[in-house]
């Protein structure tokens, strides 16, 4: 585990070092969500589901912007040759970059979380409390698609184009679950009433990230 | 140890249909160095990359000690590899590029390593700057330590002259002849024949996509072709 | 797939698919409720199923390319995909036209209806990852993945649309399981609806693999003959 450890602590070094990309996410994921809210009037009952609706949208948004900034780093110079020459597997590759996606996307969230907050007048309750998990599992699961395909996409033609046409219909069933999940649980909704939503997150979050673990291997290496 | 430890049957690349190299033939034996010139563009940067096996080569075998280069990750055999790029990163400094390297190789001190490394390449003073801020020559000899930080037993430098100023030269050509010191193997490429410091290197020229032995007649016709048309 | 061969899988294709004509437009009963237009179910149905068998098989296509290197499976893999993508376009498509006089909606979120769309559209995104990627191994590495991944989501999808529509059924759809049928006719006119879309499956992807493959072997020779002119050229310079 060594080596995942060295990947992450570098990716983190160079995030907090260079700031500058993490900050414009959290402050893009803010304004996508400012942007929902203002096209549909929230005041009409259904708040909750435009919340949760635009939460998850800034979420997907961040997540892809995300990924391919993690890969952009290491073209440059070439570095992730460096790494493939290195004895470290390629699937402490994958989790150092899982890895890293998934905390710059938390930390995008929670921006818009407290966003939410303000705009939708919710207390710090259960229902935060609720919507966390929710968040974080969406999370998991958008980092280990995005990353796989964002390799994928990054050494193609158009491919920061093509990245979203290629992640968001394979996240459907987590984001279709994430919403819902999140609109119940902003609605008041216990966790075993979100369970079948949480259960189908779960689910899909194993299957990609050992899906990814075993792929990634064929994804990373040159030609 | 008799086990040559870069062999390369019948090695080829193509790039689609058009063949960068092939039927490469090489040996290069512990204490052993071999250099390779070659015009821009002829291939050496592929052919590099191939030996190390970073890249795959479409019919041969390239092998390091024994097993295929591709598959160096399981074995305990390391390969430094020095290319056009620097696989540096620009936003850490030269002591942090290479600690990180060092914990990748699970060197047993990664901070004395690179102490020593980043003395031995004269870098000392930009130890704490970042490779964002070197010059190209700085940043080669910053590859070159990052290269051979693991102690690897074959050197694959790519052009490891560009960029250095004569102190530079010095100091690489001092890293070369004590490699080759310690038994280990180099492979360089060049763009013309070098003086390394009265190292005996085999010389090889790629063109053409292929690899033949470059001796000192032709040399000499060479330069006798050239200063007559 | 020879050329007897493929020509005698043809002549079966029309055949059945003329019987299956017959049988679903004049052979069976009206559907009391639906109408005439009920009969759409008779493609509808069948090209789902080749669908999903299409899909399927480029997931273990894929897998094997991935696996054992060989470019024939990546041929096949991506034979499959094209093929597949014809047949999702329909079922798309006569799905709408049987839902418009049924609900006065183009489209409505039907369950299955939209897991076909979403299926539609990951592997529309595997189509131009192959046009904009070009013709390299790399590229069929990828793309073999990203058939993969589709196919690993499917039950996935079909689970969270299914559960997404029970809590909405604003637009209700109602869609006359094979169960439903009550009449023999109708069920013998499914059954060789199945019969004649799944020939006809398997002669489109025969057709679009033969053509993959001679590319794969011009390309292959291409190489060989280059090869072999630089090895000319050196031995003899």
């Amino acid at each position: 585990m060594a080596g995942f450890g060295t990947l992450l602590r570098k990716d983190l070094k160079l995030e907090l070092r260079t700031g500058d990309s993490t900050i414009t996410l959290v402050a893009l994921s803010m304004l996508i969500l400012v942007v929902l809210v203002l096209a549909f009037n929230p005041n009409e009952g259904r708040s909750g589901d435009l919340a949760a609706g635009a939460l998850w949208v800034a979420l997907i948004f961040a997540g892809m912007l995300g990924s391919s900034r993690a890969l952009i780093a290491e073209r440059e110079n070439s570095c992730i040759l460096g790494l493939l020459l290195s004895p470290i597997d390629c699937a402490h590759i994958y989790a150092a970059k899982l890895a890293a996606a998934f905390i710059f996307m938390m930390v995008a969230e929670a921006g818009s979380i407290i966003l939410l907050m303000l705009f939708f007048n919710l207390e710090f309750g259960m229902k935060l409390a609720r919507l966390v998990p929710t968040v974080m599992l969406g999370g998991l699961g958008f980092s280990a698609v995005s990353t796989l395909l964002a390799t994928i996409a990054s050494r193609t033609r158009a491919g920061d184009l093509l990245l979203p046409v290629l992640v968001v219909p394979v996240f459907v069933p987590a984001l279709i679950a994430g919403v819902k999940a999140s609109a119940a649980a902003l609605a008041g909704a216990t966790i075993v009433e979100m369970a079948g939503w949480l259960k189908i997150m779960i689910a899909f979050d194993v299957l990609f990230v050992v899906a990814g673990y075993l792929l990634f291997d064929y994804v990373v290496v040159e030609d | 140890m008799n086990q040559p430890i870069l062999e390369a049957r019948a090695l080829a690349k193509l790039f689609g249909v058009t063949p960068v190299f092939s039927g490469v033939e090489l040996t290069v034996g512990p204490g052993e160095g071999v250099l390779i010139i070659g015009r821009n563009g002829a291939g050496k940067s592929t052919l590099m990359k191939t030996l190390s096996g970073l890249v795959a080569p479409t019919s041969g075998k390239s092998l390091v000690c024994g097993r295929e280069s591709r598959h160096l990750k399981t074995s305990d055999r390391r390969v430094g590899v020095l290319a056009h790029q620097s696989m540096l990163y620009p936003n850490l400094t030269a002591r942090e590029n290479l600690e990180f390297y060092g914990e990748l190789y699970a060197l047993p001190s990664p901070p004395e390593s690179a102490s020593h490394w980043l003395e031995r390449m004269d870098l000392a003073a930009a130890a704490e700057k970042r490779v964002r801020t070197f010059s190209r020559g700085m940043e080669q000899r910053l590859a070159i330590a990052r290269a051979l930080l693991p102690e690897p037993d074959l050197l694959l430098l790519d052009e490891p002259f560009a960029a250095l100023d004569r102190d530079g030269v010095a100091l690489v050509t001092g890293l070369i002849k004590d490699a080759i010191a310690r038994r280990r193997a180099v492979l360089i490429t060049a763009h013309a024949p070098l003086d390394l410091g009265g190292l005996r290197f085999t010389m090889f020229e790629l063109a053409h996509g292929r690899l033949a032995a470059f001796d000192d007649e032709t040399r000499h016709e060479r330069l006798r072709s050239l200063s007559a048309g | 797939m020879k050329n007897a061969w493929q020509v005698g899988v043809g002549v079966v294709a029309l055949a059945t698919m003329v019987a299956a004509i017959w049988m679903s437009l004049i052979n069976a009963p009206t559907e009391a409720e639906q109408g005439m237009v009920q009969r759409i179910f008779y493609f509808h149905v069948p090209c789902a199923m080749v669908t999903f068998c299409a899909f399927g098989l480029v997931a273990i296509a894929g897998a094997l390319y991935l696996w054992l290197g060989n470019q024939i499976w990546d041929d096949l893999e991506y034979a499959a995909a094209e093929t597949g993508m014809v047949f999702c376009t329909l079922v798309l498509i006569s799905g709408s036209i049987w839902a418009k006089p049924i609900w006065g909606a183009w489209w409505t979120w039907d369950s299955r209806l939209t897991t076909t769309f979403i299926l539609w559209l990951i592997y529309g995104g595997y189509l131009l990852l192959r046009a904009f990627g070009g013709d390299t191994p790399q590229v069929a590495r990828f793309a073999a993945v990203v058939g993969i991944f589709g196919a690993l989501d499917v039950p996935l999808i079909i689970v969270s649309v299914r559960l997404w529509r029970t809590i909405h059924p604003a637009v209700l759809l109602t869609r006359q399981g094979e169960h439903g049928l009550q009449d023999p006719r109708m069920v013998a006119a499914l059954l060789m609806s199945m019969a004649a879309f799944t020939i006809l499956f398997v002669w489109l992807l025969a057709v679009r693999f033969k053509m993959l493959r001679l590319h794969s072997r011009l390309i292959s020779l291409k190489r060989e003959l280059a090869l072999w002119q630089a090895a000319g050229e050196g031995a003899g310079g």
